[in-house]
């Protein structure tokens, strides 16, 4: 009971959104880590948060005491790499191309996505995947919180809708176009071979094809590109269906060769935070003294206040139940 | 119409009003304001006036007056006398024929004529006297009358037997009143300081509106406000309504900030028993990013929907320093009362059994206290979920366990939220091999026993202030059931693995709290427990 983490130490767990539309995950930010784990074979169990709709730190891998969030150095995948834990991009930096198409899908196809989802379809396929865990009065405020946010990020207000969403929506076009002329007839976008672009492009597609309606538009835009439709159907047999139906709740068992991975340190991160960290420590003790202090005198004030002129008060008190009724 | 001539509450104005004679008949209840000294005062005042008038014209057609006059009220004195006389003797009946209430401008006759109902079924005059001091207290709890003065009239002349009850009010003439305290909250564990404005009767229904601001020791901030009804549409007890909006931080301790909005309704209460109702949108969430697993599973939205009954039996003569009774109190909260599987559900009871009994010097007492409390989620897959974090017990913190009636709080020696299960933090540097702390938890189930003798010091001045001191044990564990840890829990083992502390220290009771200036030393404890053995201040006020 007492350390819960030990028993965990070798397994990895990746906490993400909760499973709809015939996806082992639905959240287009989620899915994306769980093909990139798959493609790179990577043992992990899968386990859900539907109560955190708002959060940016899921998806999340962790673990025991190790967990790598969303939101800092850069996403899960990034952090994955500097860790040595798993990574598929070792070859692809220095290839311009993969660097720009990688700069298109996580501006461009993000953009798309997140409007198609919460702004072009009336944001039912977002609810069902965020909110539908959640109590209804809290589901729906947070609901229209973020539609809210998105049109805000988005830069959509009531005059400029319609441009906007033109604007949206041929961008997708473009990207698609591109990433179809790249990926031609191969199983992979860039040599043949799976790289965390694919599984970003892969998860962009998956929810687009299987969370949006029929009538959704970047939906039909898709589906102009058949390479790009079969790509994804084939990858989603092989890395998502397969892997369910052979091994049920996807517990594998870690080769302990990955721990030692585990070696190198977190990179250029901590050597900055460490002398600020001792000074912030050392100002919050300075200011918890001085507050102990202050807290002590005011103290001291308040006892001798009602203590010493408590007794005058007790005094009247008394006085006032002699006045009252007595009877002749 | 009080008619001086009838009136049998008219003393002789000669003599000075004596309360032994004044009060069977004129129930003035005196406040910390002077105003009733001054409705005593206006009426000697006009009394002496009209005396003064008659008696300063000496000779010519005003002499008569003061020898009828004093006639008059010495028949009235033998009347009230031989009235007492009979009083004395047995019951003398009396029925009440009207209730007059007078003075009221904003509040509605039915607040008041709501409290006067035990008038309606007295049959006799000392009944008459008690009920007319009962409705007196009554109609001052309501906090909206500056004073409340009940006076006795004989009724029309046609009916003998027959009294009125005139009841003049007089509504207060400062509706906003602002006041700073410091309380101990259960929940929160510490001790808060408190501002609120209070605005009283704003729609004459006896409301009491106040808005609050507290901040507790433990970086907690409770934005509030609410209304109290004495009288809502019929109900025997007052409803009270609060709607609130708090913020507690937990990071340094559980690594979690809960941030909570909600309605929390005060359905019925009286001397012994308390029904509320709570419905709130909780937030748990970690800025921080440090939190260990447990924790990060539960971040996330909640709906709180919860009924809480509590049973309070409190004989002992004091709160704050009992030394003779025994009180219990028990509290049951079911949580998740919508339809809606995905709201919060669970079952939490807690207890408390307290027993003082006084040893006969130097005001010495011994007090025993034992509490318990448990809570389990319901709902389908239960024994496998865990239960809601800020629903747990947490043991620790800088209140008395003496005063801390309610449930298993702390004992003494040990911090906030200082012990119980653990879990260790995330780990940042992979190169640092020390961990970076660990998460408490809170358990499922936790009890705690506590024994304390106080007694006075041999000193005149502290015995005059109150301060005392006081030696104590105190012994408690706290242990998880959930997610079938249930399988493993064995009595034997949460004996063996119990926390316990002794000391000795020096009680200072004051007007806003009571103070305890203590040496712990710990006798039992584990790693990672916060405890230190040393000196402690601990800051409890009544609950």
């Amino acid at each position: 009971m007492e350390q819960v983490g030990e028993r965990e130490s070798e397994e990895f767990t990746l906490v993400a959104r909760k499973p709809y539309f015939d996806l082992p995950t639905a959240c287009p930010v989620c899915l994306p880590l769980f093909i990139y784990l798959k493609l790179a074979h990577f043992p992990f169990r899968l386990s859900f948060n539907s109560i955190f709709p708002d959060s940016d730190q899921i998806p999340y891998v962790e673990s025991g005491t190790y967990v790598a969030y969303n939101n800092e150095n850069g996403g899960v995948i990034e952090r994955l790499k500097q860790d040595g834990i798993v990574d598929l991009d070792s070859e692809f930096h220095s290839v311009p191309d993969w660097v720009t198409m990688k700069a298109m899908i996580s501006s461009w196809l993000a953009d798309a996505m997140m409007y198609e989802l919460w702004v072009g379809s009336d944001g039912k396929s977002a609810y069902k995947i965020y909110y539908s865990d959640l109590s209804w009065p809290i589901g729906k405020v947070l609901f229209l919180k973020q539609s809210y946010s998105v049109k805000q990020r988005l830069g959509i207000t009531k005059d400029n809708a319609e441009p906007r969403e033109h604007e949206i929506y041929k961008r997708a076009k473009i990207a698609y176009g591109a990433l179809s002329t790249r990926l031609g007839d191969q199983n992979f976008l860039f040599d043949d071979r799976p790289s965390s672009l694919d599984a970003t492009f892969l998860g962009h597609v998956l929810v687009i094809l299987h969370a949006l309606p029929e009538t959704s538009v970047l939906r039909s835009k898709l589906l102009e590109h058949n390479n790009i439709v079969r790509y994804a159907d084939k990858l989603k047999m092989e890395l998502i269906e397969s892997s369910s139906s052979s091994s049920g709740p996807q517990i594998h068992s870690v080769p302990s060769s990955s721990t030692p991975k585990r070696g190198p340190s977190n990179g250029s991160s901590k050597p900055k935070s460490k002398p600020k960290r001792e000074k912030t420590e050392e100002e919050k003790k300075f200011k918890r003294r001085a507050k102990y202090f202050l807290a002590a005198q005011l103290l001291a004030v308040l006892l001798f206040l009602s203590v010493m002129g408590g007794s005058d008060a007790d005094d009247m008190e008394l006085d006032d139940e002699d006045e009252g009724i007595v009877y002749g | 119409m009080s008619n001086l001539d009838s009136v049998p509450d008219l003393t002789p104005p000669n003599s000075k009003p004596d309360p032994e004679h004044q009060t069977p008949f004129s129930t003035n209840e005196i406040d910390e304001e002077d105003d009733d000294g001054d409705d005593e005062n206006d009426v000697e005042d006009d009394e002496e006036d009209e005396d003064e008038d008659e008696n300063g014209v000496s000779g010519g057609p005003n002499r008569p007056k003061p020898h009828s006059r004093e006639a008059r009220f010495r028949s009235e004195k033998l009347k009230m006398d031989s009235l007492l006389q009979r009083m004395k003797t047995g019951p003398v009946s009396v029925r009440i024929h009207d209730v007059i209430i007078k003075g009221n401008t904003k509040t509605k006759d039915h607040i008041i004529e709501a409290e006067t109902e035990v008038l309606n079924n007295v049959g006799s005059m000392q009944e008459l006297l008690k009920a007319s001091q009962i409705v007196n207290l009554r109609l001052q709890a309501l906090e909206i009358f500056d004073s409340v003065k009940i006076t006795l009239d004989s009724g029309p002349p046609e009916l003998p037997g027959t009294a009125n009850v005139i009841i003049e009010v007089v509504e207060t003439t400062r509706p906003l009143s602002g006041q700073i305290g410091a309380y101990t909250k259960a929940e929160a564990r510490s001790s808060t300081v408190e501002g609120s404005l209070k605005y009283k009767n704003l729609f004459g229904y006896g409301d009491l509106w106040d808005g609050s601001l507290a901040y507790g020791y433990d970086h907690s901030a409770e934005l509030s406000a609410g209304v109290f009804l004495p009288r809502f549409k019929g109900l025997v007890t007052p409803v009270t309504a609060r709607a609130y909006l708090l913020s507690q931080d937990w990071l340094t301790f559980s690594s979690y900030k809960e941030r909570s909005m909600g309605l929390s309704l005060g359905l019925f209460s009286n001397q012994h028993h308390e029904v509320t109702y709570n419905l709130a949108w909780r937030t748990l969430t970690d800025p921080s990013q440090m939190s260990s697993r447990s924790v990060r599973r539960q971040l996330g939205h909640n709906l709180l929907s919860s009924l809480k009954y509590t049973f309070k039996f409190d004989r002992r003569n004091s709160s704050m320093r009992p030394t003779r009774g025994y009180a219990f109190v028990s509290s049951t909260q079911l949580g998740g009362l919508v339809p809606d599987s995905r709201s919060l559900r669970f079952l939490r009871q807690e207890f408390d059994l307290r027993y003082a009994v006084p040893l006969g010097f130097y005001h010495a007492a011994l007090n025993f206290g034992v509490s318990g409390g448990v809570v389990f989620p319901w709902g389908n897959g239960f024994s496998s979920k865990p239960s809601s974090l800020p629903e747990r017990f947490f043991l620790g913190g800088n209140i008395s366990p003496v005063c801390a009636l309610g449930g298993p709080t702390t004992l003494w020696g040990f911090k906030t939220r200082g012990f119980g299960p653990t879990e260790p933090k995330r780990r940042v540097n992979n190169e640092n091999a020390n961990p970076s702390g660990v998460d408490f938890l809170g358990g499922d189930l936790a009890v705690t026993a506590l024994a304390d003798l106080s007694f006075d010091l041999p000193f005149r001045w502290f015995r005059e202030k109150g301060i005392h001191a006081h030696v104590f044990a105190c012994a408690g564990n706290v242990t998880k059931l959930t997610e079938f840890e249930y399988r493993n829990f064995s009595v034997q083992k949460l004996v063996e693995s119990l926390r316990s502390s002794v000391g000795v220290g020096l009680v200072v009771p004051t007007s806003l709290f009571r103070m305890e200036i203590n040496y712990c030393y710990i006798l039992k404890k584990f790693n990672h427990d916060r405890a230190k053995t040393g000196a402690w201040l601990t800051f409890s006020s009544a609950t």
